[in-house]
């Protein structure tokens, strides 16, 4: 490296500001220290649902037989979710009373995440532990009703801490893994797979345009646009990648909770 | 970076103003989907689907109506095709049939009329023959009593020699 490029980072001291977990640690804006306080999360999440319901609700309301384009790409979505992802798991008779609440999941999860790459925004509305952790409450509670409603509480736990056709000793294995996993490895894992996620989603996308501000504009020698340049171009990618993964994860986290639910019916085949 | 990795654990730390609003969102959300959003598309899916079967039973029920049309105007055509070939039979045969009376009755008619003549006629030849025979004996008497010159008394005799000549005279014809 020569003398210049050494001054010019010796110039920016700083450094870049990459993005760190106080991005999601936010302080509280409104109502501070009520349980109502309101962080720049929540707010994102809030004109998200206001957004969201008005563009839904103008939708259904306006919703005619012959559908025009974009009545025909929201029916898309509903259709995907409804034989997609309920049909395709539970079956049309069963699927059809949890039509509703994994529509409501898949719908409210892909717009949350989608906050991530809308500008002014900047962040997914997902991004707290809390709004996956409830999605995932919400299903914790639904798979033990469909349970209990199915089997009666003794059979359904039966049926999921001792597999059939397994040997009595590998129970002592198996049972307390069961246990764990209807208790707790379920709602966990959705809960930190959609979060952990839009965590590191927000930070790579971060990180790329953090680079390319520091190399293109606060680094005072322009050597260092190639790099620039080429972190723009990242943070492009990761952005339209940002896209697939709040897609994707939406489709996960409704995919998952459509299975979980439908472990607790009994096998009728 | 300790503070960094000081905070990192508050990441998975829920906050209970977080928890509300998080509630209250799903919540709102929730209402909106299951009681507006939902019906409102599944009425749509349903009445669109409904229309779709309602067309191709329509469909269905037109093409039903239009084959059975076809059906009836068929066998109204056949019907009148046999009734008219019927019809022909029937008027050929009449008329053969009236051909025939006509024929028999004109048959009867000349051999009644042939017979009548006969009849007629024989009679009237016996007639003649009746009324020759009583002029010619008549006559012949009278001849043969002018060429014998004398009366024939007997009228025994003279019926006899009367019905010889008689039968002499059918005997030659």
């Amino acid at each position: 490296m020569n003398e210049a490029l050494l001054n010019g980072l010796a110039l920016a001291a700083d450094g870049p500001k990459f993005p760190t977990v106080n991005d999601f640690l936010l302080p509280q804006i409104i109502f501070p220290g009520t349980p109502f306080a309101m962080n720049r999360i929540i707010m994102v999440r809030i004109i998200a649902t206001v957004i969201m319901l008005i563009i839904l609700g103008i939708s259904a309301a306006r919703a005619k037989l012959i559908p025009g384009r974009w009545q025909g790409a929201v029916e898309w979505v509903i259709e995907f979710v409804r034989d997609q992802i309920v049909y395709q798991v539970m079956g049309k008779e069963r699927g059809q009373r949890y039509l509703p609440m994994i529509t409501t999941m898949f719908f409210t999860i892909l717009v949350f995440n989608l906050c991530g790459i809308i500008p002014g925004f900047n962040i997914a509305a997902t991004a707290t532990i809390t709004m996956p952790l409830v999605f995932a409450g919400w299903c914790f509670c639904q798979y033990w009703i469909a349970g209990i409603r199915e089997k009666g509480l003794g059979s359904f736990l039966k049926d999921e801490l001792f597999p059939k056709g397994v040997p009595a000793p590998i129970y002592i294995l198996l049972t307390p893994i069961q246990i764990l996993e209807l208790l707790v490895i379920r709602p966990v894992s959705l809960t930190l797979r959609l979060f952990a996620n839009m965590v590191s989603g927000h930070i790579t996308v971060g990180v790329c345009l953090a680079a390319t501000q520091w190399f293109l504009i606060e680094i005072p020698n322009k050597l260092w646009s190639i790099l620039g340049v080429g972190t723009l171009a990242a943070g492009l990618i990761m952005t339209l990648f940002e896209i697939l993964v709040a897609a994707l994860q939406a489709f996960i986290f409704a995919m998952l909770t459509t299975a979980y639910i439908n472990m607790s019916y009994p096998e009728t085949e | 970076m300790t503070l960094a990795e000081e905070n990192g654990i508050n990441l998975f730390i829920p906050e209970v103003y977080d928890i509300v609003w998080s509630l209250v969102i799903l919540a709102v959300i929730a209402v909106f989907f299951y009681k507006f959003f939902m019906p409102k598309f599944q009425a749509i899916f349903d009445e669109r689907t409904a229309k779709i079967e309602g067309g191709i039973a329509k469909a269905e029920q037109a093409q039903k109506e239009a084959a059975e049309a076809k059906a009836k105007y068929e066998s109204q055509l056949s019907n009148a095709r046999v009734e008219a070939a019927k019809i022909r039979d029937d008027a050929r045969a009449e008329a053969s049939h009236i051909v025939a009376d006509a024929r028999a009755r004109a048959e009867a008619d000349a051999a009644q009329i042939t017979a009548n003549a006969q009849r007629s006629l024989e009679s009237q030849q016996q007639q003649a023959m009746v009324s020759l025979k009583g002029e010619v004996g008549a006559l012949a008497t009278a001849l043969a009593g002018k060429i014998l010159g004398a009366k024939l008394q007997d009228s025994d005799v003279q019926s006899s020699m009367i019905d010889s000549m008689i039968a002499d005279l059918d005997a030659k014809k």
